[in-house]
Protein backbone atom coordinates (compact mmCIF):
# COMPACT_ATOMS: atom_id res chain seq x y z
CA UNK A 1 0.00 0.00 0.00
CA UNK A 2 0.75 3.24 -0.88
CA UNK A 3 0.09 6.06 1.97
CA UNK A 4 -2.44 8.91 0.56
CA UNK A 5 -1.01 12.09 2.00
CA UNK A 6 -3.28 14.46 0.25
CA UNK A 7 -6.86 12.61 0.70
CA UNK A 8 -9.15 13.55 3.12
CA UNK A 9 -8.75 10.30 4.70
CA UNK A 10 -6.08 10.50 7.79
CA UNK A 11 -2.99 8.25 7.99
CA UNK A 12 -3.80 6.99 10.75
CA UNK A 13 -7.30 5.50 9.22
CA UNK A 14 -5.15 4.17 6.34
CA UNK A 15 -3.08 2.61 8.48
CA UNK A 16 -6.10 0.52 10.26
CA UNK A 17 -7.70 0.12 7.00
CA UNK A 18 -4.51 -2.14 5.39
CA UNK A 19 -4.39 -4.05 8.58
CA UNK A 20 -8.04 -4.79 8.34
CA UNK A 21 -7.11 -5.73 4.30
CA UNK A 22 -4.19 -7.95 5.58
CA UNK A 23 -6.66 -10.01 8.08
CA UNK A 24 -9.31 -10.39 5.59
CA UNK A 25 -6.70 -11.44 2.91
CA UNK A 26 -5.66 -14.03 5.81
CA UNK A 27 -2.03 -12.57 5.69
CA UNK A 28 -2.57 -12.22 9.90
CA UNK A 29 -4.92 -15.02 11.45
CA UNK A 30 -6.76 -15.20 14.50
CA UNK A 31 -4.16 -14.57 17.40
CA UNK A 32 -1.76 -13.87 15.22
CA UNK A 33 0.92 -10.88 16.61
CA UNK A 34 0.18 -7.87 14.41
CA UNK A 35 2.70 -5.19 13.40
CA UNK A 36 4.04 -2.79 16.25
CA UNK A 37 3.72 0.97 16.12
CA UNK A 38 7.36 0.71 15.58
CA UNK A 39 7.67 -1.39 12.58
CA UNK A 40 4.51 0.20 11.27
CA UNK A 41 6.37 3.58 11.63
CA UNK A 42 9.37 2.09 9.56
CA UNK A 43 7.63 0.54 7.20
CA UNK A 44 5.43 3.32 6.13
CA UNK A 45 7.66 6.45 7.24
CA UNK A 46 5.18 7.98 9.76
CA UNK A 47 5.60 9.14 13.37
CA UNK A 48 4.99 5.96 15.77
CA UNK A 49 2.40 8.00 17.29
CA UNK A 50 0.22 7.71 14.27
CA UNK A 51 0.74 4.34 13.98
CA UNK A 52 -0.15 3.82 17.59
CA UNK A 53 -3.62 5.78 16.94
CA UNK A 54 -4.46 3.26 14.08
CA UNK A 55 -3.80 0.17 16.07
CA UNK A 56 -5.83 1.70 18.90
CA UNK A 57 -8.60 2.01 16.25
CA UNK A 58 -8.73 -1.75 16.09
CA UNK A 59 -8.84 -2.49 19.24
CA UNK A 60 -11.62 -0.55 20.09
CA UNK A 61 -13.40 -2.47 17.43
CA UNK A 62 -12.60 -5.25 18.77
CA UNK A 63 -10.76 -6.50 16.31
CA UNK A 64 -7.20 -6.65 17.47
CA UNK A 65 -6.84 -7.15 21.74
CA UNK A 66 -3.69 -6.50 23.28
CA UNK A 67 -1.68 -9.10 25.55
CA UNK A 68 0.33 -6.51 28.56
CA UNK A 69 3.84 -6.11 27.22
CA UNK A 70 3.50 -8.92 24.24
CA UNK A 71 1.89 -6.41 21.64
CA UNK A 72 -1.58 -6.00 19.91
CA UNK A 73 -3.17 -9.68 18.33
CA UNK A 74 -5.69 -10.56 16.41
CA UNK A 75 -8.69 -10.85 18.01
CA UNK A 76 -10.79 -14.37 17.14
CA UNK A 77 -14.07 -12.66 15.10
CA UNK A 78 -11.74 -10.50 13.92
CA UNK A 79 -12.84 -10.84 10.05
CA UNK A 80 -16.33 -10.99 11.28
CA UNK A 81 -16.31 -7.75 12.33
CA UNK A 82 -14.49 -6.06 9.43
CA UNK A 83 -17.00 -7.36 6.96
CA UNK A 84 -19.86 -6.48 8.65
CA UNK A 85 -18.08 -2.69 9.34
CA UNK A 86 -17.63 -2.62 5.41
CA UNK A 87 -20.71 -3.64 4.53
CA UNK A 88 -22.70 -1.61 6.48
CA UNK A 89 -20.27 1.67 6.40
CA UNK A 90 -18.51 1.48 3.84
CA UNK A 91 -19.94 0.05 1.19
CA UNK A 92 -23.57 2.10 2.19
CA UNK A 93 -21.71 5.23 1.33
CA UNK A 94 -20.05 3.84 -1.99
CA UNK A 95 -23.39 2.69 -3.45
CA UNK A 96 -25.23 6.61 -1.70
CA UNK A 97 -22.12 7.96 -3.73
CA UNK A 98 -23.05 5.73 -6.95
CA UNK A 99 -26.90 7.04 -6.72
CA UNK A 100 -25.97 10.71 -5.92
CA UNK A 101 -23.49 11.22 -8.90
CA UNK A 102 -25.58 8.87 -10.99
CA UNK A 103 -28.49 11.73 -10.30
CA UNK A 104 -26.41 14.71 -11.14
CA UNK A 105 -25.67 12.67 -14.63
CA UNK A 106 -29.65 12.40 -14.73
CA UNK A 107 -29.74 8.53 -15.52
CA UNK A 108 -32.62 6.50 -14.18
CA UNK A 109 -32.83 3.57 -11.93
CA UNK A 110 -33.04 1.21 -14.03
CA UNK A 111 -29.76 2.51 -16.19
CA UNK A 112 -28.36 2.22 -12.59
CA UNK A 113 -28.90 -0.75 -11.34
CA UNK A 114 -27.72 -2.18 -15.13
CA UNK A 115 -24.40 -0.15 -14.86
CA UNK A 116 -24.47 -2.48 -10.99
CA UNK A 117 -25.18 -5.45 -13.04
CA UNK A 118 -22.67 -5.37 -16.23
CA UNK A 119 -19.55 -4.69 -13.07
CA UNK A 120 -21.04 -7.51 -11.45
CA UNK A 121 -20.83 -9.75 -15.04
CA UNK A 122 -17.05 -8.16 -15.08
CA UNK A 123 -16.36 -9.08 -12.07
CA UNK A 124 -17.74 -13.14 -11.98
CA UNK A 125 -16.81 -13.69 -15.33
CA UNK B 1 8.32 13.43 32.41
CA UNK B 2 8.26 17.26 30.75
CA UNK B 3 11.54 17.86 28.41
CA UNK B 4 10.64 21.60 28.11
CA UNK B 5 8.68 23.99 30.13
CA UNK B 6 8.30 27.54 29.81
CA UNK B 7 6.18 30.24 31.04
CA UNK B 8 5.53 33.52 30.05
CA UNK B 9 9.07 33.90 28.34
CA UNK B 10 9.82 37.29 27.22
CA UNK B 11 12.76 37.99 25.20
CA UNK B 12 13.44 41.50 23.54
CA UNK B 13 16.31 42.39 20.71
CA UNK B 14 16.32 46.68 20.39
CA UNK B 15 13.44 47.33 21.80
CA UNK B 16 11.46 45.01 19.79
CA UNK B 17 9.57 41.88 21.26
CA UNK B 18 11.23 38.77 20.18
CA UNK B 19 9.17 36.81 22.42
CA UNK B 20 5.66 37.31 24.12
CA UNK B 21 4.35 35.58 27.11
CA UNK B 22 5.04 32.30 25.14
CA UNK B 23 3.91 29.33 27.50
CA UNK B 24 3.89 25.72 26.36
CA UNK B 25 5.78 22.52 27.72
CA UNK B 26 6.74 19.69 25.73
CA UNK B 27 6.94 15.70 26.68
CA UNK B 28 10.11 14.20 26.60
CA UNK B 29 10.58 11.27 23.25
CA UNK B 30 8.56 13.21 20.93
CA UNK B 31 9.56 14.92 17.20
CA UNK B 32 7.77 18.14 17.52
CA UNK B 33 7.88 20.32 14.11
CA UNK B 34 8.37 24.58 15.76
CA UNK B 35 6.38 26.14 12.41
CA UNK B 36 5.92 29.88 12.23
CA UNK B 37 7.13 32.55 9.39
CA UNK B 38 10.23 34.22 8.87
CA UNK B 39 10.64 36.08 11.68
CA UNK B 40 8.12 35.26 13.87
CA UNK B 41 10.73 33.96 16.80
CA UNK B 42 11.05 30.11 16.17
CA UNK B 43 15.07 30.82 16.31
CA UNK B 44 15.26 33.17 19.39
CA UNK B 45 13.07 30.48 21.27
CA UNK B 46 14.93 27.34 20.37
CA UNK B 47 18.38 29.37 21.42
CA UNK B 48 16.93 29.90 24.82
CA UNK B 49 16.26 26.47 25.00
CA UNK B 50 19.58 25.36 24.29
CA UNK B 51 20.63 27.89 26.59
CA UNK B 52 22.69 29.76 23.65
CA UNK B 53 20.55 32.94 24.88
CA UNK B 54 19.30 34.94 27.90
CA UNK B 55 15.73 34.74 27.98
CA UNK B 56 14.58 38.66 29.53
CA UNK B 57 12.00 37.24 31.60
CA UNK B 58 9.41 34.44 32.17
CA UNK B 59 10.51 30.86 33.14
CA UNK B 60 12.57 28.54 31.12
CA UNK B 61 13.11 24.97 32.31
CA UNK B 62 14.57 21.85 29.77
CA UNK B 63 15.03 18.86 32.29
CA UNK B 64 13.72 21.07 35.29
CA UNK B 65 16.74 23.20 35.08
CA UNK B 66 17.29 26.84 33.98
CA UNK B 67 19.38 26.58 30.32
CA UNK B 68 21.46 29.64 30.61
CA UNK B 69 24.69 28.54 31.74
CA UNK B 70 24.05 24.96 32.41
CA UNK B 71 26.38 22.50 32.36
CA UNK B 72 23.83 19.76 32.33
CA UNK B 73 21.81 21.05 29.99
CA UNK B 74 24.43 21.84 27.40
CA UNK B 75 25.54 18.11 28.04
CA UNK B 76 22.13 16.47 27.22
CA UNK B 77 21.56 19.04 24.40
CA UNK B 78 22.68 19.63 20.56
CA UNK B 79 21.56 22.52 18.57
CA UNK B 80 21.66 22.87 14.95
CA UNK B 81 21.46 25.55 12.29
CA UNK B 82 23.14 26.39 9.33
CA UNK B 83 25.63 28.38 10.96
CA UNK B 84 27.57 25.92 13.05
CA UNK B 85 31.06 27.16 13.39
CA UNK B 86 33.51 24.60 13.62
CA UNK B 87 37.46 24.66 13.97
CA UNK B 88 38.23 25.53 10.30
CA UNK B 89 42.06 23.69 11.48
CA UNK B 90 40.27 20.57 12.16
CA UNK B 91 39.28 18.09 9.09
CA UNK B 92 35.72 16.64 8.67
CA UNK B 93 36.79 13.29 9.75
CA UNK B 94 38.55 15.18 13.16
CA UNK B 95 35.30 17.27 13.89
CA UNK B 96 33.77 13.64 14.13
CA UNK B 97 36.29 12.40 16.24
CA UNK B 98 36.27 15.45 18.37
CA UNK B 99 31.82 14.78 18.59
CA UNK B 100 32.77 11.62 19.84
CA UNK B 101 34.93 12.91 22.85
CA UNK B 102 32.49 15.71 23.12
CA UNK B 103 28.72 13.75 23.61
CA UNK B 104 28.49 11.14 25.64
CA UNK B 105 26.03 9.27 24.01
CA UNK B 106 27.41 10.24 20.38
CA UNK B 107 27.35 6.97 17.97
CA UNK B 108 30.70 7.18 15.95
CA UNK B 109 29.67 3.68 13.93
CA UNK B 110 26.55 5.97 12.84
CA UNK B 111 28.50 9.14 12.20
CA UNK B 112 31.40 7.29 9.97
CA UNK B 113 28.06 5.43 7.73
CA UNK B 114 26.17 8.55 6.92
CA UNK B 115 29.50 10.16 6.27
CA UNK B 116 30.10 7.36 4.01
CA UNK B 117 26.53 7.31 2.80
CA UNK B 118 26.90 10.87 1.66
CA UNK B 119 29.94 10.94 -0.35
CA UNK B 120 32.16 13.05 2.24
CA UNK B 121 36.21 13.37 1.99
CA UNK B 122 37.49 12.92 5.56
CA UNK B 123 40.26 15.27 4.59
CA UNK B 124 38.14 18.21 3.76
CA UNK B 125 37.43 21.32 5.80
CA UNK B 126 33.96 22.33 7.17
CA UNK B 127 34.38 25.56 5.67
CA UNK B 128 35.03 24.24 2.17
CA UNK B 129 31.63 22.51 1.82
CA UNK B 130 28.32 23.98 -0.24
CA UNK B 131 25.38 25.32 1.29
CA UNK B 132 23.65 22.19 0.68
CA UNK B 133 27.29 19.62 2.03
CA UNK B 134 27.36 21.71 5.15
CA UNK B 135 23.67 21.42 6.22
CA UNK B 136 23.75 17.37 5.52
CA UNK B 137 27.13 17.04 7.65
CA UNK B 138 25.36 19.20 10.56
CA UNK B 139 22.76 16.78 10.55
CA UNK B 140 25.02 13.74 10.43
CA UNK B 141 26.54 15.62 13.77
CA UNK B 142 23.02 16.30 14.81
CA UNK B 143 21.90 12.76 14.50
CA UNK B 144 25.13 10.82 15.70
CA UNK B 145 25.16 13.04 19.16
CA UNK B 146 22.21 11.17 20.20
CA UNK B 147 21.41 14.05 22.34
CA UNK B 148 17.96 13.45 24.68
CA UNK B 149 17.40 16.92 23.28
CA UNK B 150 18.27 17.44 19.88
CA UNK B 151 17.04 20.78 17.97
CA UNK B 152 17.53 21.01 14.48
CA UNK B 153 16.70 24.78 13.34
CA UNK B 154 15.95 24.76 9.53
CA UNK B 155 18.13 21.40 8.99
CA UNK B 156 17.51 20.78 5.34
CA UNK B 157 18.94 24.97 4.07
CA UNK B 158 20.40 23.49 0.57
CA UNK B 159 19.52 20.10 1.02
CA UNK B 160 18.19 18.70 -3.00
CA UNK B 161 15.19 17.02 -2.33
CA UNK B 162 16.95 13.57 -2.74
CA UNK B 163 19.28 14.39 0.41
CA UNK B 164 16.32 15.78 1.99
CA UNK B 165 14.34 12.73 2.13
CA UNK B 166 17.30 10.69 2.89
CA UNK B 167 17.43 12.80 6.23
CA UNK B 168 13.88 12.86 6.81
CA UNK B 169 14.28 9.02 6.91
CA UNK B 170 17.60 8.86 9.11
CA UNK B 171 15.82 11.13 11.25
CA UNK B 172 13.54 8.47 11.57
CA UNK B 173 14.90 5.58 11.79
CA UNK B 174 17.33 6.96 14.42
CA UNK B 175 14.26 7.68 16.81
CA UNK B 176 12.30 4.30 16.83
CA UNK B 177 15.88 2.87 17.60
CA UNK B 178 16.42 5.63 20.14
CA UNK B 179 13.57 7.66 20.97
CA UNK B 180 14.55 11.30 22.10
CA UNK B 181 13.18 14.69 22.30
CA UNK B 182 13.73 16.41 18.67
CA UNK B 183 12.25 20.12 17.97
CA UNK B 184 12.78 20.87 14.62
CA UNK B 185 11.81 24.25 13.01
CA UNK B 186 10.94 23.97 9.09
CA UNK B 187 9.21 25.44 6.26
CA UNK B 188 9.18 22.43 4.58
CA UNK B 189 6.22 20.81 6.85
CA UNK B 190 4.16 19.34 4.20
CA UNK B 191 7.67 17.23 3.56
CA UNK B 192 7.78 15.99 6.94
CA UNK B 193 4.73 16.44 8.67
CA UNK B 194 4.43 12.20 8.69
CA UNK B 195 7.41 12.43 10.81
CA UNK B 196 6.05 14.89 13.85
CA UNK B 197 3.75 13.99 16.46
CA UNK B 198 3.40 17.30 17.63
CA UNK B 199 3.54 20.94 16.29
CA UNK B 200 4.11 24.41 17.84
CA UNK B 201 3.32 26.98 15.66
CA UNK B 202 4.44 30.45 16.64
CA UNK B 203 3.56 33.99 14.92
CA UNK B 204 4.62 37.03 16.27
CA UNK B 205 7.10 35.95 19.24
CA UNK B 206 3.49 34.41 20.59
CA UNK B 207 2.35 30.63 20.81
CA UNK B 208 -0.40 30.50 17.87
CA UNK B 209 -1.48 26.39 18.58
CA UNK B 210 0.00 23.60 20.20
CA UNK B 211 -1.34 20.15 18.84
CA UNK B 212 -0.93 16.79 17.61
CA UNK B 213 0.09 16.54 13.79
CA UNK B 214 -2.90 14.03 13.21
CA UNK B 215 -5.69 16.87 14.64
CA UNK B 216 -3.86 19.95 12.92
CA UNK B 217 -4.50 18.09 10.04
CA UNK B 218 -8.07 17.76 10.55
CA UNK B 219 -8.33 20.84 12.05
CA UNK B 220 -9.45 23.05 8.92
CA UNK B 221 -12.51 21.84 6.41
CA UNK B 222 -11.93 23.96 3.17
CA UNK B 223 -15.73 25.05 1.42
CA UNK B 224 -15.58 26.85 -1.83
CA UNK B 225 -18.67 27.56 -4.15
CA UNK B 226 -20.99 30.51 -5.01
CA UNK B 227 -20.17 33.39 -2.55
CA UNK B 228 -23.86 33.61 -2.10
CA UNK B 229 -24.46 29.69 -1.01
CA UNK B 230 -20.97 28.97 0.97
CA UNK B 231 -22.07 32.62 3.19
CA UNK B 232 -24.84 31.53 4.78
CA UNK B 233 -22.81 28.46 6.12
CA UNK B 234 -20.53 30.18 7.75
CA UNK B 235 -22.34 32.13 10.16
CA UNK B 236 -21.77 31.16 13.35
CA UNK B 237 -18.38 29.00 12.53
CA UNK B 238 -14.98 30.50 13.02
CA UNK B 239 -13.56 31.24 10.22
CA UNK B 240 -9.91 30.91 9.80
CA UNK B 241 -9.16 32.55 6.36
CA UNK B 242 -11.43 33.96 3.76
CA UNK B 243 -10.38 34.58 -0.12
CA UNK B 244 -12.58 35.64 -2.90
CA UNK B 245 -11.99 33.92 -5.82
CA UNK B 246 -13.16 34.75 -9.85
CA UNK B 247 -16.95 34.37 -10.61
CA UNK B 248 -18.35 35.15 -7.72
CA UNK B 249 -16.81 31.95 -5.84
CA UNK B 250 -15.17 32.02 -2.53
CA UNK B 251 -12.88 30.13 -0.69
CA UNK B 252 -12.99 30.21 2.73
CA UNK B 253 -11.54 27.76 5.62
CA UNK B 254 -13.27 27.08 8.76
CA UNK B 255 -12.92 24.94 11.75
CA UNK B 256 -14.01 21.56 11.18
CA UNK B 257 -16.73 21.00 13.51
CA UNK B 258 -18.97 19.62 10.99
CA UNK B 259 -21.85 17.70 11.86
CA UNK B 260 -23.05 15.03 9.57
CA UNK B 261 -25.82 16.72 8.61
CA UNK B 262 -24.48 20.10 8.30
CA UNK B 263 -22.18 18.52 5.98
CA UNK B 264 -24.68 16.81 3.64
CA UNK B 265 -26.68 19.83 3.45
CA UNK B 266 -23.03 21.62 2.15
CA UNK B 267 -23.11 18.77 -0.81
CA UNK B 268 -26.02 19.00 -1.23
CA UNK B 269 -26.11 22.84 -1.90
CA UNK B 270 -22.77 22.23 -4.43
CA UNK B 271 -20.37 23.34 -1.65
CA UNK B 272 -17.14 21.62 -2.59
CA UNK B 273 -15.88 20.53 0.85
CA UNK B 274 -12.24 19.37 0.96
CA UNK B 275 -9.86 18.57 3.20
CA UNK B 276 -7.24 21.66 4.28
CA UNK B 277 -3.09 20.75 4.34
CA UNK B 278 -1.06 21.55 7.50
CA UNK B 279 1.18 23.60 5.84
CA UNK B 280 -1.59 25.98 4.42
CA UNK B 281 -3.25 25.98 7.82
CA UNK B 282 -0.18 27.42 9.14
CA UNK B 283 0.12 29.64 6.68
CA UNK B 284 -3.31 30.88 7.27
CA UNK B 285 -2.91 30.84 10.96
CA UNK B 286 -0.03 32.81 10.70
CA UNK B 287 -1.38 35.76 8.47
CA UNK B 288 -0.04 38.95 9.47
CA UNK B 289 -3.34 40.87 10.46
CA UNK B 290 -2.11 44.20 9.07
CA UNK B 291 -3.52 46.32 6.21
CA UNK B 292 -1.32 45.32 3.09
CA UNK B 293 -3.86 42.26 2.32
CA UNK B 294 -2.17 39.78 -0.12
CA UNK B 295 0.96 40.24 -2.80
CA UNK B 296 -1.82 40.22 -5.20
CA UNK B 297 -2.83 43.94 -3.69
CA UNK B 298 0.65 45.06 -4.40
CA UNK B 299 0.31 44.22 -7.81
CA UNK B 300 -3.24 45.67 -8.13
CA UNK B 301 -2.59 49.30 -6.69
CA UNK B 302 -1.03 49.87 -10.20
CA UNK B 303 -3.72 49.15 -12.10
CA UNK B 304 -6.55 51.46 -9.89
CA UNK B 305 -4.58 54.74 -11.06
Amino acid sequence: MILDTDGMKPIYIQIAEWLESEILHGNFQADDKVYSQYQLADLYNINPATAAKGLTKLAEEGILYDKRGLGKFVSTHAKQIIIDKRKNQTLKNLVNDLVTEAGRLELSEEDTIKLIRNAWKGEQG
Amino acid sequence: MKAIKCKDLNKRFYRKNALNDLSFSIEENKIVGVIGRNGAGKTTLLKIIAGLLKEKSGVIEVYGRRPFNNLFVSANTIYIDDAMNFPTALTLKEILEEGKRFYHHWDHDLALRLFDYFGFNPSQHHNELSKGKESTFNMIVGLASRSPLTIFDEPTTGMDAAVRKDFYRALLKDYLAHPRTILLSTHHLEEMEDLLEEVLVIHEGSLKLQMSMDDLKEYGVGLTGKKDVVEPFLKEKEILWKKEQALDTCYAVIKNDLTDHEYQRMKEAGVQVSPVKANDLCIYLTESRNEKGSVDDVFDRSADV
